[in-house]
């Protein structure tokens, strides 16, 4: 501006022709450009032009005609279009929203159209070179106007106009996705057929304007692309309109929805909505229509791309939100897992994936209230569903860690993994598929460190893997081995097995082991022939067994009738090494088992030379009849000592509770509890005194009442062995009894030290098991609390005997 | 009442494992070919079973431990026996086990002093069953055992500290002495 007016100054001084001339000539090359309806003849244009251009005054007039168009914009043309927005009377429909948002842009594209023309055609002459003419050109020029208008029309936009444009933007969607896609999908507008609306434009069909939407839209979309203000002014709005609606439509269709994939048909749907995309962004085609943007412009390659992302991200969101279920469900929910996968691929949200995992976990499976089988149940879904999700196992192995940290605490998570394994658990028989689905060949190849895979095809490990020493190669996904390594080591789930099998075989009295057999083969295949020893052991026992017990019935057989033994008696021989420890309970038997026990140990020792039997009189069980006045008892099944208590009374037929654990040598509340069985049946009674009485005559009225009930309530079904929590206890007893030693012995140690000589000197028996170093630190610490121990600068004493 | 019992059916365990049973025979055999590998791992196994049934066995005033991963060098800790002259004193030992234990007796010494009739100022103690008299039924509890007890009772017929012999009767001025002199 200023520079300007000195020009014309120092132009006015040195020309030698007239001023008036000049000053005609500008008025009329000026008037020619802003407004079309102008008329002034060519040749009169060209010689206002030629002087112009010879007073050095054509380069001013690009300048001015921008100078006019940002002065007429701010004083009048915005403010203009800002208040034809804003019309309160006609915003009541949404149509007459339509009508405003479009003649607002209209009038907007009306008042400035002579502008543009105008730079257009000094554009032209530019080009041209008319009369020495120069500049930027048409180009040039009409880039500076809109970057001008987009200046000020958009500088403090007011909110109305992203709602009008979102709100025109979403209608018109509805009315482009009806009118292609009713025949694809029906679910687009669920209350469609109601009231007669229309499913696009959502009132009444008889008013529908679905047709004159889609007129304005192509409108709208010309003048914004004819003001360059598409990007602007659309953008945003599409972007939101796009995520709302990707959105509902996941809500609607896929979310609870686990069993289908969605990428096709979201695919399908996404090509839809880049047909409307396409008349959003329709770019100025040639003459005066504007065509839809092809779908090869640039502007829509970017919007796909855009589109496949948003899909992707509100995708994974929605999974992640529901993986807990996913997983829950899975195989079933194998489709949406996959589906995930791919689009997994695609954002960059593994690590929020791994954060809502991990809480969802904790807090809807890790508490009290869950039971143990039930966190396995769930833990092993996890392994298959997210060896799926992430081949190379991370997120696996991170998002389960809590999982595993938690089963850790719970004291019969190996006791059902093992019952798992056998298929003892109710309604948990993955695991005991999964046992005899494995075959050597695949297990020994997850164990080898060589794997045959060529070293082409490696592929690094994600970055948020956590590194460890295996690798990634090492990363299990096997579920038995995962399970397995929950505690570090698989003795102690051998032990626990070595338990169950105990309880198994010593339950029945058949000898009957096929089961037991075909077990113990599928878990030699997992954890090796060594390991597996001792259960070969106890398996051979119960076979032995029948053997020996089958030599030895037959020799009885053929003795006369006298040396008959009194009571036919059979036993399961066990090695006691091989054996799980078994409960020990003092009972001493009525004087005819032992002498059958006692003929049977003298035949058993002539078989075997050099052995003898050292008998475990509280175990194994005793089927009898019993006979009183006025009816018989038959087949019952019960327990040595119920057994002995009954056989005492045949003797004599009442007695006190301590004459009878007096006889039997066990304590006066076990044979309490075994008398009770007595009692339920009617065969014994209580009276005053704490004296018990056999019933002879019982009355035939509470023998109805009676008659079924031959459940034994009293019977705990007790493991014969020594449970997880016991042996636990046990270990680290005998661990402080060589800690404590070896503090007497060595003064003071570290903890390292002391955890080493543990290693070293601790017998690795069947029943103990490592005990990690933090484990250690744990107890020791435990033991200064409790003064036991003593530690100072890093190690550990123990304190001065008193 | 009469009672008659179709079948009854008990359990017992084999007082002896065959598979140990036969390990101990091996170790009987090769006892005398002490370089022998498989008699050096069998005596470990020994050595830790000893160790063990120590740790089980929770006796009070005694305890012995290897005194590094080599499991057949032990330090060993006796306390005096109470009522004895030697109560609340503490006296450290060696156990140094030969290749062929247990049917050589280990070599046991006081690593602490200790004035005592059989203990002579090495440390080294006159004990019967440490040399004629060692058996291989016997193990680091037994040897501890009686070394507590013969802090106690002391053999003077055959002493090796002769002023500890000849003090033992006067059982004040030997306490006296013994705690005058005892050293750690």
């Amino acid at each position: 501006m200023e520079e300007m007016m000195e020009d014309s100054e120092s132009v006015e001084m040195s020309g030698p022709e007239p001023v008036q001339g000049v000053a005609a000539a500008w008025d009329s090359v000026s008037a020619a450009l802003v407004s079309p309806g102008f008329s002034v003849s060519d040749q009169n244009l060209v010689d206002g032009l030629a002087l112009l251009c010879r007073r050095g005054l054509a380069p001013l007039l690009g300048v001015w005609l921008l100078e006019t168009l940002q002065m007429r914009l701010s004083s009048s043309v915005v403010p203009e279009f800002w208040c034809g927005l804003k019309q309160p009377e006609n915003e009541l429909e949404e149509r007459g929203r339509a009508w405003v948002l479009l003649t607002a842009f209209r009038t907007l594209l009306d008042r400035l159209e002579p502008f543009l023309s105008g730079l257009e055609k000094l554009g032209a002459w530019q080009q041209e070179g008319r009369c020495g003419l120069s500049g930027p050109g048409p180009k040039g020029l009409k880039e500076q106007a809109f970057t001008t208008i987009r200046a000020l029309l958009l500088f403090s936009p007011s909110p109305v106009l992203q709602e009008r444009v979102l709100e025109f933007y979403s209608r018109t969607f509805s009315v482009y996705m009806k009118q292609e896609g009713n025949a694809e999908d029906g679910a687009e507008a669920p209350d469609g057929s109601e009231g007669g609306a229309c499913p696009g434009c959502g009132v009444p069909l008889h008013q529908c304007w679905c047709l004159e939407a889609l007129e304005q839209l192509q409108q709208l979309s010309h003048i914004l692309s004819k003001l360059q203000l598409l990007d602007w002014v659309s953008s945003e709005a599409v972007t939101s309109i796009l995520h709302k609606l990707i959105e509902q439509r996941m809500e609607q269709h896929c979310r609870g929805e686990y069993e289908r994939s969605f990428l096709l048909n979201f695919q399908e749907w996404l090509e839809l909505v880049l047909g409307w995309l396409g008349k959003v962004f329709a770019c100025e085609g040639s003459g005066d229509g504007p065509a839809p943007a092809s779908l090869a412009s640039p502007v829509m390659k970017q919007w796909r791309c855009h589109m496949h992302q948003f899909f992707c991200r509100i995708y994974v969101n929605m999974r992640i939100e529901e993986l807990f279920s996913i997983i829950r469900d899975f195989p079933e929910s194998k489709a949406a897992i996959e589906d995930l996968k791919f689009c997994l691929e695609r954002t960059n949200q593994r690590q929020q994936l791994l954060t809502s995992l991990k809480s969802a976990f904790e807090s809807r499976l890790l508490h009290p209230g869950v039971h143990t089988s039930d966190i396995l149940t769930v833990y092993i879904s996890a392994i298959k569903a997210l060896r799926e999700l992430d081949p190379s196992m991370v997120i696996l192995q991170v998002a389960c860690q809590p999982i595993r940290k938690y089963l850790r605490t719970r004291e019969d998570t190996v006791r059902q993994i093992v019952a798992g394994l056998t298929g003892d658990a109710e309604g948990c028989t993955d695991l005991a598929s999964e046992l005899s689905r494995g075959d050597p060949v695949t297990l020994e190849m997850q164990d080898s460190d060589d794997e045959g895979t060529d070293p082409e095809d490696w592929t690094p490990d994600p970055t948020d893997a956590v590194p460890d020493k295996l690798g990634s190669k090492r990363r299990s996904s096997d579920i038995i081995s995962l399970l397995v390594s929950i505690y570090g080591s698989k003795d102690i789930f051998i032990d626990e097995y070595r338990g169950v099998l105990a309880d198994r075989l010593l339950q029945q009295l058949n000898y009957n082991t096929a089961r037991e057999i075909r077990n113990v083969e599928l878990l030699k295949l997992r954890f090796g022939e060594s390991h597996m020893h001792y259960c070969e052991v106890m398996l051979k026992d119960m076979a032995d067994s029948r053997r020996i017990n089958g030599n030895i019935r037959e020799e009885e057989s053929r003795l006369s009738e006298d040396e008959q033994p009194p009571l036919p008696l059979s036993a399961i021989i066990l090695s006691s090494e091989f054996w799980p420890t078994l409960k020990e309970e003092k009972l001493e038997l009525p004087p005819v088992v032992c002498r059958a026990m006692e003929a049977y140990t003298h035949r058993y020792e002539k078989l075997k030379a050099m052995r003898t039997l050292s008998w475990k009189p509280h175990l194994g069980s005793v089927i009898l009849d019993v006979e009183l006045e006025d009816r018989i008892l038959t087949n019952l099944t019960v327990s040595p000592i119920q057994a002995a208590i009954i056989l005492h009374f045949q003797d004599k037929s009442s007695w006190t509770l301590e004459e009878l654990s007096g006889k039997l040598g066990a304590p006066k509340e076990l044979v309490h509890r075994k008398l009770a069985l007595w009692q339920q049946q009617g065969v014994l009674r209580e009276e005053a005194g704490g004296r018990y009485y056999v019933v002879e005559m019982g009355s035939s009225m509470e023998k109805l009442e009676r008659g079924g009930m031959l459940i034994d309530s009293d019977e705990e079904r007790d493991s014969n062995t020594t449970t997880q929590s016991e042996q636990r206890e046990e270990k680290l007893q005998l661990f402080w009894a060589y800690i404590q030693a070896m503090l007497t012995n060595l003064d003071s140690m570290t903890l390292d030290r002391i955890h080493s000589m543990l290693r070293i000197f601790v017998a690795t028996g069947p029943v103990v098991t490592e005990m990690d170093i933090s484990e250690l630190e744990a107890f020791l610490q435990k033991k200064v609390r409790e003064q036991q121990l003593l530690m100072s600068a890093g190690v550990y004493r123990l304190p001065k005997p008193t | 009442m009469m009672m008659e019992s179709p079948s009854l059916a008990h359990m017992a365990s084999q007082n002896m494992d065959p598979a140990a049973a036969g390990a101990s025979a091996a170790a009987a055999l090769k006892g005398n070919e002490s370089e022998n590998n498989m008699t050096k791992g069998s005596v470990s196994k020994r050595l830790q079973q000893e160790l063990m049934t120590l740790m089980m066995s929770g006796d009070k005033g005694i305890s012995a431990f290897p005194e590094s991963d080599n499991l057949f060098k032990w330090v060993g800790t006796i306390d005096g026996a109470q009522g004895t002259v030697y109560e609340g004193l503490r006296y450290r030992l060696s156990f140094d086990f030969p290749a062929g234990y247990p049917y050589q007796a280990p070599r046991v010494r006081f690593v602490t002093p200790c004035f005592h009739p059989n203990v002579d100022d090495q440390g080294f103690i006159c004990l019967d069953i440490l040399k004629d008299k060692w058996s291989a039924l016997y193990d680091v509890r037994s040897i501890l055992l009686s070394i507590q007890s013969l802090l106690g009772e002391p053999n003077n017929e055959s002493p090796l500290n002769t002023t500890a012999a000849e003090m033992w009767d006067n059982q004040d001025a030997f306490k006296t002495h013994l705690h005058a002199t005892f050293q750690k």
